[in-house]
């Protein structure tokens, strides 16, 4: 695995910054009412999906979890269209029918967010014996909270992928809370990873707001899986600098948790990191200002873009049109 | 044991519908013949239903709240006794005071293995026997039903059907079809207005001068999109408000004329039925309160009604509460002719054809156009003055400039 | 020669996995022959990579055939009884049939579900059950219950070829029926129903085994001079109505026949379309007969208690027919 350069810190200090701009409009946009249901932002968390994506192919597959718009992204999606899902338009990625909780894109392998906590996991694993049974060196990727631990498909597809050695990896990313409920709290398990040793699958934990960190440990992975080695598990500590959905008033925190977040914010680390190896406060300021402004003209675009036709909302329930005449 | 159906009698002169109002026995209480078994609340008062034989409350099929027609069946009681065949109920001449309670209950009917209701009851029948019984212009009440409750079945009717074609007595011959549903209410109304309505007929011939200029104008003043203006448009509006100016004509008949509470009832409003020919038969859509709209109003609505009306799209409401219907036969119509009255209204404006007529005027011989309007009026409601003050006045707001267009 | 249903429907998955490569086998003993021995022999044939047995995991092993359907494989999973579907059911239901909508089109899940139903004597209430209602009401879902060997066989192949999410409902009853395939066995259509006795008197709507229980009652009424015409619904989502309503044109009567439990089932959904479509045809009430309202239960005069049989049908057709006003019912 060659060193990465400047340029690609840079690259990816970039892409974190406009999967933070992304999150922040959605935040303001669903405060402001247009945006439909409930957004999970993922705020705080960018590092994983970034440091992860970097080393994924057009041809690997990725799935997440409803907290997925930065592992989205980070994998190749539009902006524009991604946001244009999120606001329910027909120009978005699945036409407005999905939204935030299930954006796909196929053009760009992300075969799936899930509102069903950990309900993914499993297909995961099926897109990975896909990839093996067919003798590609493609692997599988899905993204998911550390809540997920506590759903009995999470331990079937660990015994699963490991009896069969699926190229799957399992990034957890443990921010310490599922829905409104501490960790220690739901789980008699603290570490995540080490859920993996009785199936015995290979896992890590880290720092998932250190981006070099994450990137060194995915590759590892990764490289790994391509080998054939059998699945692996990535735990990355990490932290949600927005409530659980937009609207939550983390209430559940207290200021001081608070306060040591923002000490933990990957784009702050990494401007650190980058500053110290002789990149410019400038140029990095231009690059967060860079991105503010391709998230904004994205998502003025996916404002205006057309709302879905309602004539056609009983199109591709199924793939055959002779299967479409089932009454309503 | 028999099982005898219990039916909403006709309590008073005129009664379309009652409300359950309360049951006086519950289930499986025992009643005798002459008691008091629920009471129902008519459009005049409350009135007390009693049994017409003894036996055992088993069924009640209307609950309270419950609206029933003359000759529901709402109940089921069991007898001990041997069936009786009675003759069949009349029409309860029984033709007391409505606010009388406790009016007698007409003779019921028992219902037997083979009988099913009679004359004013419900009928039991199923969807195809229906539908093929009237393709066949049966009508059901002649039949008797082998289903479970004397329901008339798919079998009954063909067996009819195919007695009529081997007697060749029974049913219309072979080439000629039965009469539709539409036809056959047509005949029963314009038999009855024959044979009920005492109608007299007056005319006058109309100058269409002023109304085609009208007509011409008003194709630039119409606002952009409205439905062109026909001669319909501007008779809507002129008996509109002729009625409303001559309420003594805007009054149907109502009840039996030698009976003390027959009486005139007033209509609330101008409502003007058009007489539409459509597949089959005419339609009589009802345009409510016309004294109200504009022509543009009254051209829009009358184009929608027609349009529904020949697509058989018309609501049951849209087709009652006239007082006064128009019957326009149109540019290829007689020159003149006199309409049949439309019970239950009390008036029909037959429109001849706009014509070229020689005409003598103050002023010498000239050619104008006219159209021969003939009124036909029931004799209850108006005599010849008033019906004439009417034409004269209707013929006076045509002949005018004064409309209101928008 | 005649072949029972098991040996038809191995047949048929020998065929389809030899003719497409994408096309895997997997579920809990298949590699063994599955719980009733219908893909015995094929691992040895195509390998253990084509026919894999799994864990007991039903969720894992549906999500899997899911995913992997979505990347270009044509997974044939073996739910061992249809009362383990609930297991099953978040990949089944939220993801498998949902997907294609959800993504607005991207994506579609060609993926077959086998599973069995039905009660077969002392297997109780936890491996009895007739639950194909709870599917037909997924939008997404396309669902099948064959009631022949050489039905089964034709429906199976349509059903792997097909490109959507299937769930196909054997019947234990079924397994060791036999049946002569004809030299051209072939595919029959998803989606479309089947006469399979005409007659004029009455139609009885049927599917998987109780087209079976159908016929037997159709013979016996025959001799009563009833012609009794059944219909083979073949498959439930979705409904052929076309069918159906042709028959009912012609008999008027209709009577539905299903082993599942009457209060909710799919007799219901046909009951009532019938009543909104067809009924100026209709003669009498729609008649649906179908197991009452209790688990099944283990000891046999009981389960044999519970389950609609012919003479059940033959009795509710004689009551429509003969039925006469002799007071009320």
């Amino acid at each position: 695995m060659a060193e990465p350069t400047l340029d690609d810190w840079r690259r990816w200090y970039y892409a974190l910054c406009r999967i933070r701009q992304f999150e922040a409009q959605v935040q303001r946009l669903a405060g402001a009412g247009e945006i439909p249901g409930f957004p999970h932002l993922s705020t705080g968390q960018e590092a994983v999906a970034v440091g992860v994506c970097a080393h994924l192919a057009p041809d690997d597959i990725l799935f997440t979890s409803h907290r997925g718009h930065g592992h989205v992204l980070a994998k190749g999606s539009d902006l524009e269209r991604t946001f244009a899902e999120i606001l329910g338009r027909d120009t978005g990625l699945c036409r407005g029918r999905g939204g935030s909780m299930h954006l796909v894109d196929a053009s760009v392998g992300v075969l799936g967010a899930t509102g069903v906590v950990a309900g993914n996991l499993p297909l995961a694993a099926g897109a990975a014996w896909a990839a093996q049974a067919r003798g590609s060196n493609a692997i599988s990727v899905v993204f998911f909270g550390d809540g997920a631990t506590g759903a009995g498909v999470f331990h079937e597809t660990l015994n699963l992928a490991a009896l069969w050695r699926l190229p799957v990896l399992f990034v957890c990313e443990n921010n310490g809370y599922a829905e409104f409920t501490a960790r220690s709290e739901h789980s008699n398990v603290a570490q995540v990873s080490s859920f993996a040793a009785p199936y015995a699958i290979n896992a890590m934990t880290i720092d998932g707001n250190d981006l070099p960190a994450v990137y060194a440990a995915a590759g590892l992975a990764i490289a790994g899986l391509r080998r054939g080695t059998g699945p692996y598990l990535l735990e990355c500590m990490t932290y949600r600098l927005a409530g659980h959905y937009v609207g939550d008033s983390q209430q559940y925190r207290s200021k001081e948790e608070l306060a040591a977040v923002k000490e933990k914010c990957p784009i702050e680390r990494l401007r650190t990191l980058l500053l110290a190896q002789g990149a410019t406060a400038a140029e990095l300021d231009a690059l967060g200002e860079r991105a503010r402004q391709e998230v904004l003209q994205a998502v003025e675009r996916a404002r205006a873009a057309p709302r879905p036709d309602p004539a056609a909302v009983l199109e591709d329930v199924y793939r055959s049109g002779a299967l479409q005449s089932v009454p309503g | 044991m028999a099982l005898v159906a219990v039916e909403i009698p006709k309590v008073g002169l005129v009664m379309e519908s009652v409300r359950i109002a309360r049951w006086l026995k519950g289930l499986g209480d025992q009643v005798q013949a002459g008691e008091p078994l629920l009471e129902v609340e008519t459009e005049k008062s409350m009135v007390e239903i009693e049994a017409a034989v003894s036996g055992r409350l088993t069924e009640i099929l209307a609950p309270v709240d419950q609206q029933a027609q003359v000759g529901d069946r709402i109940a089921w009681l069991e007898t001990g006794e041997a069936l009786k065949a009675s003759p069949p109920a009349q029409e309860h001449a029984a033709h007391k005071a409505a606010t009388a309670p406790g009016s007698s209950s007409p003779p019921l009917e028992p219902a037997t293995s083979t009988t099913r209701d009679r004359a004013g009851g419900r009928l039991r029948s199923s969807p195809v026997a229906r539908r093929v019984a009237a393709e066949h212009g049966l009508d059901l009440n002649q039949l008797a039903g082998s289903g479970p409750l004397g329901r008339i079945q798919l079998a009954d009717v063909q067996q009819r059907v195919a007695a009529g074609a081997a007697t060749g007595a029974a049913g219309p011959p072979p080439s000629a079809p039965g009469l539709s549903p539409m036809r056959r209410a047509l005949a029963r109304a314009m038999t009855l207005s024959n044979a009920t309505v005492p109608q007299f007929s007056l005319e006058r011939e109309l100058n269409c001068t002023a109304l085609q200029a009208l007509r011409a104008e008003y194709v630039t003043l119409a606002p952009p999109g409205s439905a062109r203006l026909s001669i319909n448009d501007f008779l809507l509006q002129a008996i509109a408000r002729t009625l409303i100016e001559q309420p003594a004509m805007n009054a149907t008949f109502e009840g039996d004329v030698t009976a003390p509470d027959a009486r005139l009832v007033p209509a609330r409003g101008a409502h003007i039925g058009l007489v539409v020919a459509v597949d089959g038969g005419l339609l009589v859509p009802v345009i409510h309160d016309a004294e109200q709209l504009s022509l543009v109003e009254l051209a829009r609505r009358r184009q929608d009604c027609v349009e529904r009306g020949l697509k058989g799209r018309l609501r049951r409401d849209e087709l009652e509460g006239a007082t006064t219907s128009i019957s326009n036969l149109g540019a290829n119509g007689p020159d003149r002719f006199m309409a049949m009255i439309n019970p239950p209204q009390s008036a029909i404006l037959a429109v001849g054809r706009q014509r070229d007529c020689v005409v003598a005027g103050g002023d010498g011989i000239g050619v104008r156009a006219q159209s021969a309007l003939t009124l036909t009026v029931d004799h209850r409601v108006a005599d010849g003055r008033l019906a004439a003050q009417f034409l004269a006045r209707l013929v006076e707001i045509l002949e005018s400039r004064e409309w209101r267009l928008a | 020669m005649a072949q029972t249903f098991i040996e038809i429907l191995r047949r048929a998955l020998d065929e389809e996995l030899a003719r497409d490569d994408s096309v895997y086998l997997l579920g809990e003993d298949v590699a063994a022959g599955g719980a009733f021995g219908v893909t015995r022999g094929l691992a040895q044939k195509f390998g253990a990579q084509r026919v894999r047995n799994t864990p007991i995991s039903e969720a894992a092993i549906t999500g899997l055939a899911t995913g992997a359907a979505l990347c270009g494989l044509k997974p044939v999973l073996e739910v061992m009884f249809i009362d383990f579907a609930t297991l099953a059911m978040d990949c089944l239901v939220n993801q498998a049939a949902k997907y294609r909508y959800m993504s607005g089109g991207q994506l579609t899940v060609p993926m077959v579900v086998r599973t069995q139903a039905g009660a077969a004597g002392g297997a109780a209430a936890q491996h009895s059950q007739s639950l194909e209602a709870w599917f037909v009401h997924v939008p997404g879902l396309v669902v099948v219950a064959p009631s022949t060997p050489v039905e089964a066989y034709g429906l199976l192949k349509s059903a792997i070829r097909l490109g959507e999410p299937v769930l196909f409902i054997e019947h234990k009853r079924l397994y060791t029926m036999r049946e002569a395939p004809p030299d051209d066995l072939s595919l029959l259509p998803i989606g479309q129903a089947r006469v399979a006795r005409a007659g004029s008197d009455v139609t009885v709507i049927a599917w998987s085994a109780m087209v079976s229980t159908a016929l037997e009652a159709a013979e016996a009424l025959a001799n009563s001079g009833i012609s009794v015409e059944v219909i083979d619904l073949r498959t439930l989502l979705p409904l052929d109505m076309a069918c159906i309503a042709a028959s009912v044109r012609k008999t008027h009567r209709v009577v539905i026949a299903q082993e599942a439990v009457l209060n909710g089932g799919v007799g219901a959904e046909v009951a009532a379309r019938i009543g909104a479509d067809l009924f100026d045809e209709l003669d009498a009430p729609v008649e649906r007969i179908g197991c009452p309202f209790a688990p099944i239960p283990f000891a046999p005069e009981l389960e044999r208690a519970l389950l609609p049989g012919s003479s059940t049908i033959v009795a509710a057709i004689e009551n429509m027919l003969g039925a006469t006003a002799s007071g009320r019912e």
